[in-house]
Parts: structure tokens; sequence; C-alpha cells
């Protein structure tokens, strides 16, 4: 540094007297900038609502509380053939599995307990 | 415009906020970055209000239009809003073929006055011998030296602005207040410093 530089504190203190003293915006540079924000901004994200949801009726309420159209598909199904293997005659049933035997005899050395004499 | 500008959301969640349609992050944001640009190209357009104030408009302008593909974690908003008001500061100094408005020799002559209005007088004097030693100054060694003494901002963040190395930031502004001690010390006297020593 030359002699007739500033001193290093003063150059310090100079700068330090320059950064501490306010650049104001103006009122009218505040708003252009804003007004720039408002009109570039994208929209906000809008939530739809879904379509309306109607009551269903009793009949439907009924089927939801006991599982709904699969479960009272299996349960239909296995009433009719309750019904049906209920209704026909055995030998129909003989006829429906294929099967030969009349009657199975599960103890037939077991007629002695239900003799008399 | 209640919103207060100074809460304690990072200027990085107010531009996801303001992507998202909020307007109070608009103003938010507004209200934080553009004085801080504005002061800054003032300082490297040599007080040029008219120009400062064109350049920080069109840096939030930018910055509006930047926010929906910001990238949080990326780049600190300061950084980027001082880097592009560096770059377009730099394109108007070009365009209109001068570096600087005041000539060092302007800076005005400390006139007789009484006390208090002399010491007023005298701290004009030497911002404005201030501001036209700066613009004297190299283009790089100006910014640097604005953005760490002016601006008060760290080396490693004027690194990340100027996109240099620390160290190239540290030699700029070493010699930028090596060039302006300089540029200052035949005011010496005219600003006052030799006679009331450290006054300031």
């Amino acid at each position: 540094m030359r002699m007739t530089d500033m001193q290093d504190d003063d150059l310090d203190r100079l700068l330090s007297a320059a950064a501490s003293a306010p650049v104001r915006p103006t009122d009218a540079l505040m708003e252009r900038v804003l007004a720039d924000a408002l009109a570039l901004q994208p929209a906000p994200a809008t939530l739809r609502p879904g379509p309306a949801r109607t009551r269903p009726g009793l009949l439907a309420r009924i089927a939801a509380a006991i599982g709904g159209g699969p479960v009272l598909a299996g349960l239909g199904s296995a009433a009719i053939f309750g019904l049906a293997l209920g209704y026909l005659s055995p030998t129909t049933l003989d006829y429906l599995t294929g099967s030969t035997v009349d009657a199975a005899e599960f103890f037939p050395d077991a007629d002695f307990l239900t003799t008399e004499g | 415009m209640a919103f207060d500008a100074g809460g304690e959301l990072s200027d990085e969640a107010l531009m996801v906020l303001y992507a998202n349609g909020d307007r109070h992050a608009a103003l938010a944001l507004t209200r934080r970055i553009t004085p801080r640009v504005l002061a800054y190209a003032a300082r490297l357009l040599s007080g040029d209000r008219a120009e400062a104030e064109d350049v920080a408009q069109e840096t939030m302008l930018r910055l509006w239009k930047v926010a929906p593909q910001w990238r949080q974690g990326e780049t600190r908003v300061t950084t980027w809003a001082y880097r592009v008001a560096t770059n377009l500061c730099i394109d108007r100094q070009r365009a209109r073929g001068r570096r600087r408005q005041t000539a060092l020799e302007d800076a005005p002559e400390v006139a007789d006055a009484s006390p208090n209005a002399e010491g007023r007088l005298q701290e004009a004097g030497r911002m404005q011998a201030l501001e036209a030693a700066l613009a004297e100054l190299p283009d790089r060694q100006r910014q640097a030296v604005v953005l760490r003494h002016l601006e008060g901002m760290t080396n490693p963040e004027i690194a990340a602005i100027m996109e240099i190395g620390v160290e190239a930031v540290e030699s700029l502004t070493a010699r930028g207040k090596r060039a302006l001690s300089a540029a200052l010390s035949g005011r010496k006297e005219a600003l006052g410093y030799e006679d009331d020593g450290h006054a300031g």
C-alpha cells in the first residue's frame, strides 16, 4: 500500500456505513413486482367433489350386511341344492350319482344283536 | 398486506407455496427478495436507480417464471436471484457502453457549513466517492466487493453466486479493496479522513 492510500480502518468504516445505508424500494416498484407475481402464479389445484351418493334400498342394505352379491349367490345355490336333495327319491339320487348299491351294510354280522330268540 | 414477510418459512418453502397458488407466498417473496436485489443492482449500476429498479423487476419476473420448476435443495433463492441480477447488470452496462455513470471527480467537495450540516455533507460526499470508486473497479472485483462488504455475504455464498471458487472470491475482494483504497486515497483530505482520523 502506498503511503497515500486510505487506511484499512477508514475503508472498512466507509464500507460499513454504506452497507447500513438502506436502499428502499418504492411502493410503485413493490406493486409492480407483486402484480407480476400474481399474474404469473399458477392457479391452485382445485378439489372436485365426487358424484352424489344415493342411499341404497332396504334389500341392498340387507344384502350388504350379509356379505354382498357373491355371498347371496352362494347361499341361493346351496338352498336350491338342499331342496333338490330333500325332494328327490333315493333312486333318483342313485341315478344322478351313478351308484348301483341300494344300501350300505356297515355291520353285516351284527344282526344277532337285534334278533330275538 | 398483513402477511409477515419475515416469517419462519424459508425462501425455498415459499417458492413451493407460490407455485401451488398461495398468494401470501407471492407477497412474502416480493417483500423479502426485491429490496435485496434492488440494493445490489443499484450498487453495481453505480446508483442508477431507474435501471436498478428495472433489473430488480426483471429478476423477480424470472423468479416467478421459474417457480413451478424450482428444485428444492439445489440452489438458494437468494443465490439464484443475485446471480440473475448480476448478469442483468452486466448486460445493461455493456448495452449502454459504459461502466460507470458518476466520475470520481464528480463527487462533491465538502462544503463550508455548520458543524451538523457539515457532518451530513461529509457523509454524503464519502458515500458518493465510494460509489464512484466502486464504479472504477473491474466488473468481477466490484461484484465481489459489493457482495462481501455491502451485502454482507460469506465467501462461499459469493462463490456460489459468481460460480467461482472461494479462493478466487478472496482474491477478488482483496484486490478490489486495494483498488478502492487507492482510488479514494487522493480524496482523503476532502473526505475528512486526515482531519478526524477514524471518524465515521
